[in-house]
């Protein structure tokens, strides 16, 4: 029955928490008026708390073995599969080591940490480092002491009467400005909203003086590139009937209405909707307006036979939904510039706008019953 | 910072990221105009175009804001039927006008009805409005500054309402709207004067201009 054993101890000795091997120090006589404590060490204590931990951490050394390790073996490797050693890549290695392989310690990828801060005496390397937040208030420095020296620059150029404001501005288009995330990621410290806030607004600061075009890759190197969005288009290619006549084929929505066109290439301008002509089908200009739209635009008003079919909703969506799917079929008649064009007309995005529903305890989706104060 | 654009509606069934469709032609001919403007549409979504605008040679944004505030009840077939009868009309009475006139006087008539109708909606805008701001428990009207838009439909408003209200009942909207729009094309008519009184009120009320705080 060995429990908890009283344990007296000195208070120099209770330093490192890693003391609790079942080792219990005893204190010498001479203090032990003064600076002796009753503590009971249980076996719950010297357990490991695991969730105090926080996530694993690796030493510079051990990463820089498991890295070694892992060429030496990706060298034998290559030399197993009769491959050039310089020239082994990553997909080399999967196609070579079956899909079951022992996880590689060479593929985990470690997460950048803060190295040591500090000296052997103690004292830290970073002027900063009592901020707490010493890369970012680093960061901010360097970025005043650009626009500074800019300004500089800028009263040097007045001076001399070289001043000039149209100068080239740096190009922000196409891009957006790096996510809290990313920036603590590249930091490696952990900033608040509000530090957030203030690096975009100096960061613009910078951007906006006129002579601000020298610190560009700088200020570039904190921009993401956004994707163009005319990529995500999804364009069917040309079929080609027996008479060798090019036709396409498109689906369109618009509220409740779904309609299914194929446009041929044949060099009039017919235009039938579910078998009648669209002069019928649509005795209002505004429907007719809507379904010549997409071929006018593209300039093609003549070239084409539509032949379609629709269903469902009421006259307007379903010349919407027939003018969406023109311009999805004609699209695989376009070259690549004219596409853009299109989306940027507006013809290629489906209309989200549906009936919105009704509430409960309201009489229709918006109108509410009649107010009775009392 | 405010990459998104704040949406006038107070709730739209778009993302505020998506921006406005550009539907006329002769904007994507020319290259290198605006290109700022073209390299951010690249990279956001654009809202569908709506069905009353199209890239044909009639359709023009100002008329299709009209039509829309005309219309009562979602009937925009007699909205659009009234618009085109109203340009018509118009044209009629010009070419008449111009046919009967003397040729110095033959020059300054205009017979383009979209013309007639940009010209006389410009002579109908006011250039400053009025609020109603509370003070020390009264209520003052303050001079204030209009948004384009904002300056567009009120317009609109005094036109469509003129013609409503106070016209002989008997005579049709087109006729009343055309003999409105002339008339203001001129600077004259009761639209015109209503922008008179509304910007001799803001000039009265200069006093109070600082109990305005936006």
């Amino acid at each position: 029955m060995a429990a908890s054993r009283a344990a007296v101890v000195g208070s120099l000795f209770w330093k490192c928490g890693s003391c609790s091997t079942g080792t219990f120090l005893i204190c010498t006589n001479v203090n032990t008026q003064l600076l002796s404590r009753q503590i009971c060490a249980t076996p719950a204590m010297r357990r490991k708390n695991l969730a105090a931990a926080g996530p694993q951490k690796f030493t510079e050394e051990f990463i820089k073995k498991q890295v070694e390790e892992f060429n030496i073996g990706k060298r034998h490797l290559a030399n197993m599969m009769d491959e050039d050693p310089q020239t082994f890549t990553q997909e080399d290695i999967d196609v070579s080591i079956r899909p079951r392989r022992k996880h590689h310690p060479g593929d985990q990828v470690f997460p950048r940490q803060t190295a040591v801060q500090w000296g052997e005496d103690g004292r830290p390397f970073h002027y900063l480092f009592y901020t707490g937040k010493q890369s970012y208030y680093s960061l901010m420095h360097d970025m005043f002491s650009k626009i500074l020296a800019v300004e500089k620059y800028q009263d040097r150029l007045r001076s001399k009467n070289l001043f000039s404001l149209d100068t080239k501005q740096i190009s922000l288009a196409g891009s957006r400005w790096l996510l809290k995330e990313e920036l603590e990621e590249s930091l490696v410290e952990n900033i608040s909203d509000h530090d957030f806030a203030r690096f975009i607004q100096l960061i613009e600061r910078l951007v906006a003086l006129p002579y601000g075009a020298a610190e560009e890759e700088f200020v570039l190197g904190y921009r993401r590139q956004l994707e163009v969005q005319s990529s995500k288009q999804e364009i069917q290619p040309l079929q080609y009937d027996q008479k060798g006549v090019a036709y396409s084929t498109a689906d369109g929505r618009r509220k409740m209405s779904t309609a299914s066109v194929t446009l041929k290439d044949s060099g009039s301008g017919k235009f039938t909707i579910n078998g009648m002509d669209q002069l019928h089908y649509f005795p209002v200009l505004q429907d007719r307006e809507q379904l010549l739209f997409p071929l006018h635009f593209a300039r093609m008003l003549g070239r084409f036979d539509v032949d379609s079919s629709v269903t469902g909703g009421g006259r307007s969506a379903q010349a919407g939904a027939l003018r969406l799917a023109i311009s999805r079929a004609l699209l695989s008649f376009l070259p690549e510039g004219q596409v853009e064009d299109m989306r940027q007309a507006g013809l290629l995005t489906p209309d989200p706008r549906v009936k919105e529903r009704k509430k409960p305890g309201q009489e229709g989706a918006r109108k509410k019953f009649t107010w009775k104060k009392r | 910072m405010a990459l998104y654009r704040l949406s006038a509606v107070r709730w739209s069934r778009y993302n505020p990221y998506y921006m406005e469709p550009e539907p006329r032609r002769e904007v994507y001919v020319s290259e290198k105009e605006k290109d700022e403007e073209r390299e951010l549409k690249r990279v956001r979504p654009i809202k569908a175009a709506t069905s009353g605008t199209s890239s044909s040679l009639f359709s023009d944004s100002v008329i299709s804001k009209f039509i829309n505030v005309m219309m009562q009840d979602g009937r925009k077939v007699l909205a659009r039927e009234i618009m085109t009868q109203t340009l018509e009309t118009i044209k009629r009475k010009q070419v008449e006008k111009y046919h009967t006139a003397t040729e110095t006087k033959k020059l300054e008539i205009e017979c383009n009805p979209y013309n007639v109708f940009h010209q006389a909606l410009e002579n109908c805008k006011p250039v400053i409005g009025l609020t109603s701001i509370q003070r020390g428990g009264k209520y003052y009207q303050v001079p204030i500054p209009l948004t384009d838009n904002r300056r567009r439909f009120m317009a609109m408003k005094w036109l469509i309402t003129e013609c409503r209200d106070n016209k002989h009942r008997r005579t049709h909207m087109y006729e009343k709207l055309a003999q409105e729009l002339l008339a203001a094309s001129a600077n004259e008519g009761n639209v015109v004067k209503k922008k008179h009184d509304l910007h001799k009120m803001a000039e009265a009320n200069r006093a109070y201009a600082h109990y305005r705080w936006w």
